[in-house]
């Protein structure tokens, strides 16, 4: 018995001192600087903090560029497909139909992007709240995880918990503010929690994400009825988000009451970071 | 010219896994590899784990610490741990090692429960109990079952992978 204790021990304690001829940190010593980094992390240190946000801002730059070797290569596979294999025959004659076609495409994508962006330009005029534009470029879907990175930072005044709109309609909030990127976490994140009034009764309720794609709503008074006109809007009550942000409208789906966002956390591409709490309460 | 020439391809081969991890880490694979609400794994995990039991000359533990920051920080987790996660799987997959003569495919496979399960469940502590955030029993139940079932599939994969193209490569 106390030799297997001691077998056991030895194979333990070599396993975590031992330094073989490529190993040149032991893994006592760099579990013990992880914890230490663990522990220095979540009690918010300033350095670390910095340390992070410029990791932050290579990480992300680096991911949109590891991205690019498969889009490259998809790029690489449709070319050799279309100009050799198929187009083999009547190549002059299908080369300009392609052209034409890519043109039309080219034409119709940017004819797409002009009026988002003018739509995002009229947004920007129109709202009641300061906002800035930006752009998704990740976009992060996962178990754990529902969130987006846009292009914009602190550089653009972008602060934490601030509120992001999608076609004027609430989509997320800032958690994470790098110099030139930010994270948004959107409303159907399960750490997703926004209190919400509902018309027309001006119901309270906390809108909980829950990882699907129609966030729930929970602690709704005992007399709440529900109707095809139950709209949902920020109530202001956590005194971060301003009132009267348009959210979605309520449903009633396996079992459960939950509500159809305005704007699909999932089709994301630009948002309006809503900047300035005084201006919007003025012109509120 | 030759011979230098051989000890660039033999060290570009012998630095693949390490490349696969990184790549990995940065390009989001444990979050984009995600279907039917369910189906994700852990493919970090499953070359930790495969690499330091194998061949631990291929896969630093420096660099099993510096993946492990590079994926909290694409993650956006607290700084360390997915590096704690990782470590603790090396830890397993090393005392595996130093306590068994002969491994064969089924005994890296069963070992490699306790490797994932210390894992996820580190992850799943530190991120409830520290982190103050979120996650869900079930995902990482589905995430540790997936990573397990995968296994055996990335442990062929990799032998060959070593016979073929590393142990070639020498000689």
């Amino acid at each position: 018995m106390s030799t297997s204790r001691d077998d056991f021990g030895i194979a333990i304690r070599s396993a975590l001192l031992q330094r073989g001829a490529k190993q040149k940190f032991s893994l006592f010593v760099l579990i013990l600087l992880s914890l230490s980094i663990f522990v220095l992390d979540i009690s918010g240190l300033k350095p670390i903090k910095i340390l992070r946000s410029l990791l932050n801002d290579g990480v992300y730059r680096i991911s949109v560029i590891s991205s690019s070797p498969i889009k490259f290569s998809g790029t690489v596979k449709d070319f050799f497909i279309t100009h050799i294999f198929v187009y083999k025959e009547n190549r002059e004659l299908k080369t300009e139909l392609e052209r034409l076609k890519n043109k039309d495409f080219q034409t119709l994508y940017l004819q797409t992007a002009n009026k988002r962006l003018q739509d995002i330009i009229q947004l920007e005029k129109k709202s009641a709240f300061t906002t800035i534009a930006a752009k998704v470029i990740l976009d992060k879907n996962s178990p754990y995880l529902s969130s987006v990175i846009i292009n914009k930072g602190s550089n653009s005044r972008i602060k934490l918990g601030m509120p992001v709109l999608s076609e004027g309609n609430l989509v997320g909030r800032v958690v994470e503010v790098n110099f030139l990127s930010a994270r948004i976490l959107l409303l159907n994140d399960l750490n997703s929690k926004i209190p919400v009034m509902i018309s027309p009764k001006g119901s309270q309720a906390i809108l909980s994400g829950d990882g699907e794609d129609k966030p729930k709503l929970e602690y709704l008074p005992e007399e709440f009825e529900l109707n095809d006109k139950n709209l949902v809007f920020t109530s202001g009550k956590d005194g971060i988000f301003f009132e009267g942000i348009p959210v979605g409208n309520i449903i009633f789906e396996d079992n459960k009451i939950k509500v159809k966002l305005f704007s699909d956390p999932n089709q994301v591409s630009f948002v309006n970071v809503v900047l300035d709490k005084s201006s919007d309460a003025e012109a509120m | 010219m030759a011979i230098s020439f051989k000890r660039l391809k033999k060290s570009i081969l012998e630095t693949g896994p390490l490349i696969l991890l990184f790549y990995i880490c940065i390009s989001e694979f444990h979050t984009q590899f995600y279907y039917w609400k369910i189906f994700s794994f852990n493919l970090q995990f499953i070359i930790i784990y495969y690499w330091v039991l194998r061949d631990p000359g291929i896969l630093g533990y420096g660099f099993v610490f510096l993946s492990g920051l590079t994926n909290d920080v694409v993650l956006s987790l607290p700084l360390g741990t997915s590096a704690l996660c990782y470590l603790f799987v090396s830890l397993i997959a090393a005392y595996v090692k130093n306590a068994t003569l002969r491994s064969s495919l089924f005994t890296d496979w069963f070992t490699f429960v306790i490797a994932i399960l210390v894992g996820n469940f580190l992850y799943f502590f530190l991120m409830n109990k520290f982190a103050g955030a979120q996650v869900e029993y079930m995902s990482v139940f589905y995430n540790s079952f997936f990573t397990f079932i995968f296994y055996p599939f990335f442990w062929v994969l990799f032998e060959f992978y070593k016979k073929f193209v590393i142990v070639r490569s020498n000689d």
